[in-house]
């Protein structure tokens, strides 16, 4: 069954194609950020820029004290790009957060609906498949307002919860086939020896589970990294800015040009891209897990 | 209780060892997902079909009094020109990314299960890694390529020598939405081929064998046992990206707001805008959120329906 011939040069080509369109953007953002204002704008015809530079990325990474040679004369540079540090770490709290929250609520949750044949739990895992596709927009304008009158606007716990609730049907949804998945022996054989269920799914499902709720944890984290929308509305003030909200504000600023704004983009894809690569496997089966079985 | 529990508490008295029941146990391992969901999702969408019944803007949240409007957020929503104009607009975003969504992600699947080509096995350590781009960088990333005098797409149709004028592509009211389109296509397809290349890996290989023993050729091998072993999965992507097509926001909001003049409003996007500037008119911007939800809802249910038809 082996593809011969033209059959196979074909295939080639269409691999060819695949992984130009998969790696044109990466190649942009890439050739985007290390050049200067005045070749993106000088050689606007050329992909290859004649001159080199990482100095998008010091006057970020410094925020903003050390200018380089291509921003010496810039006298604008917006207040969000010099506070990188704290957005990246503001995300870091958030996405760590709501991928323990969602994790943890999620196991216990799915491993009711995987072995306890309780009717009421089957519901609540159609509640979950249906909430699953609630645009976000719907519940953010009641949260806003909500939020605004418990005067919990610019808090990151808010935006913590809100996202926990948020993601919690897809964890459940992710790691009830998981469970699902372990032999019922092995948990049976411990309760005749007097374990409890609580105590079996403690001590023997959890464990044995290991790489389902590491899928579940990869796929929450980036999800939570890439969250715009309930940040944005959440939180207005600068010091509570995760790092897609601070990438958002810079659309539409006039004073910012691609090269400061790719190097920007760069750096705020560049941990979930490495996730992705590093774990793919898991990636691979959490997602699997989560879209086949519902 | 099945053979196994029987057993289990015949051996040891479950009162005794004072185990609860699955029941206590089930509501007491969901209680933290239940108080979640209550406050996070049942609590808003309930909130959001008061709101929208009610005048809400900036004066009456400072006051903390919305006063009823009798219905007047939904019949001045059916009467916005722009409302209708996202709706289409949404409607055709979404059908053409996921139509061509599904078609390269059964295209891509079946070239990538071609492990005996080098290039196969190359392109399926990359096809992950638009998924770990996040949507709202994808979507500046995306208005760099497009960008009228700058962009990186231009760059390459000057350097190959294809144009002699750069093309607006995202400035274009006839072209944005299918640029917008792609950028959204490139983010979310690694997630569709993904599955159905686990899904054709489950393929047992010896139905092809028995085919092509009885004369059957590729296409007719593709027809007659890939396309229907793939039928479930193709189902739930249809699903999945018709839902979330539907609600599309970052890479609008990144390429291009909403214009050329109103060619992407999208309903997110009016939404949005209706609520989160000013004049802030919240009221019908739950309204309008609530129709979108509401649309939702049904592929919602039919896919859950579709999903649990079996147990249910």
């Amino acid at each position: 069954m082996e593809p011969r011939g033209l059959p196979r040069l074909l295939m080639h080509l269409g691999n060819g194609l695949v992984i130009l369109f998969i790696m044109l953007p990466i190649v942009a953002v890439l050739v985007g950020s290390l050049q200067s204002e005045r070749t993106l704008q000088g050689e606007s015809r050329r992909v290859i820029p004649s001159e080199w530079t990482l100095d998008n990325f010091t006057v970020i990474l410094t925020q903003g004290q050390q200018r380089g040679r291509i921003f010496e004369q810039a006298t604008y540079l917006p207040d969000n790009i010099k506070s990188f540090y704290r957005a990246f770490a503001n995300s870091l709290v958030v996405a760590l957060g709501v991928t323990m929250l969602t994790v943890g609520f999620g196991a216990l949750s799915a491993y009711t609906v995987a072995r306890l044949r309780l009717r009421w739990a089957l519901w609540l895992m159609q509640a979950n498949v249906v909430a699953r596709f609630l645009p976000a927009i719907v519940l953010m304008i009641p949260l806003y307002v909500v939020v605004r009158s418990l005067g919990q606007l610019n808090t990151l716990h808010a935006v913590i919860l809100t996202e926990t609730g948020f993601l919690l049907p897809y964890a459940i949804v992710i790691l009830v086939p998981f469970f699902a998945n372990i032999p019922v022996d092995l948990e049976d054989a411990a309760r005749v020896d007097g374990c409890t269920r609580f105590q079996a799914f403690w001590r023997i499902v959890l464990p044995l589970s290991t790489s389902g709720l590491s899928a579940c944890a990869v796929i929450m984290f980036i999800i939570s990294w890439h969250e715009l929308l309930i940040p944005l509305i959440l939180n207005s003030r600068p010091e509570f800015m995760t790092l897609p909200v601070i990438v958002a504000s810079l659309v539409g600023d006039v004073h910012v040009f691609f090269n400061l704004l790719m190097a920007i983009c760069l750096l705020s894809l560049l941990p979930t891209v490495v996730l992705v690569a590093l774990l793919q496997r898991y990636v691979v089966e959490g997602l699997s897990a989560g879209a086949v079985k519902g | 209780m099945t053979a196994a529990d029987a057993a289990i508490a015949a051996r040891r008295g479950r009162r005794a060892t004072g185990e609860l029941s699955p029941h206590a146990l089930g509501v007491a391992m969901n209680l933290p997902t239940i108080c979640l969901l209550l406050l996070v999702l049942a609590y808003p969408v309930a909130y959001a079909g008061y709101l929208s019944l009610h005048q809400v803007g900036i004066a009456q949240l400072r006051r903390g009094v919305f006063p009823w409007n009798n219905w007047a957020n939904y019949t001045r929503l059916f009467e916005d020109p722009l409302f209708a104009l996202a709706l289409k607009n949404t409607i055709i975003f979404t059908l053409l990314v996921v139509v061509v969504e599904v078609i390269l992600a059964i295209g891509i699947a079946l070239l990538l299960n071609r492990a005996s080509l080098w290039t196969s096995r190359l392109a399926r350590l990359l096809i992950l890694i638009p998924y770990g781009v996040p949507p709202i960088t994808n979507g500046l990333i995306w208005s760099f390529m497009y960008s009228f005098q700058f962009g990186f797409l231009n760059r390459i149709l000057f350097s190959l020598g294809l144009i002699d004028d750069p093309v607006n592509w995202a400035g274009n009211p006839d072209t944005a939405l299918y640029a917008v389109a792609v950028a959204y296509i490139w983010r979310t397809l690694p997630f569709a081929v993904l599955i159905i290349h686990a899904a054709l890996q489950g393929i047992p290989r010896e139905l092809y064998e028995a085919a092509t023993v009885d004369g059957a050729n590729a296409w007719q091998r593709f027809r007659a046992i890939t396309l229907p072993l793939l039928a479930p999965v193709i189902v739930v992507i249809l699903v999945l990206r018709t839902s979330f097509a539907f609600a599309v926001f970052e890479e609008i909001l990144a390429i291009t707001q909403g214009g050329p003049g109103d060619a992407t409003f999208v309903a997110a996007w009016y939404s949005y805008k209706l609520t989160f500037s000013p004049p802030n008119n919240i009221g019908m911007g739950a309204a309008s959120a609530y129709v979108l939800a509401i649309l939702v809802g049904l592929f919602a249910i039919a896919y859950v329906r579709l999903i649990y038809r079996r147990i249910g």
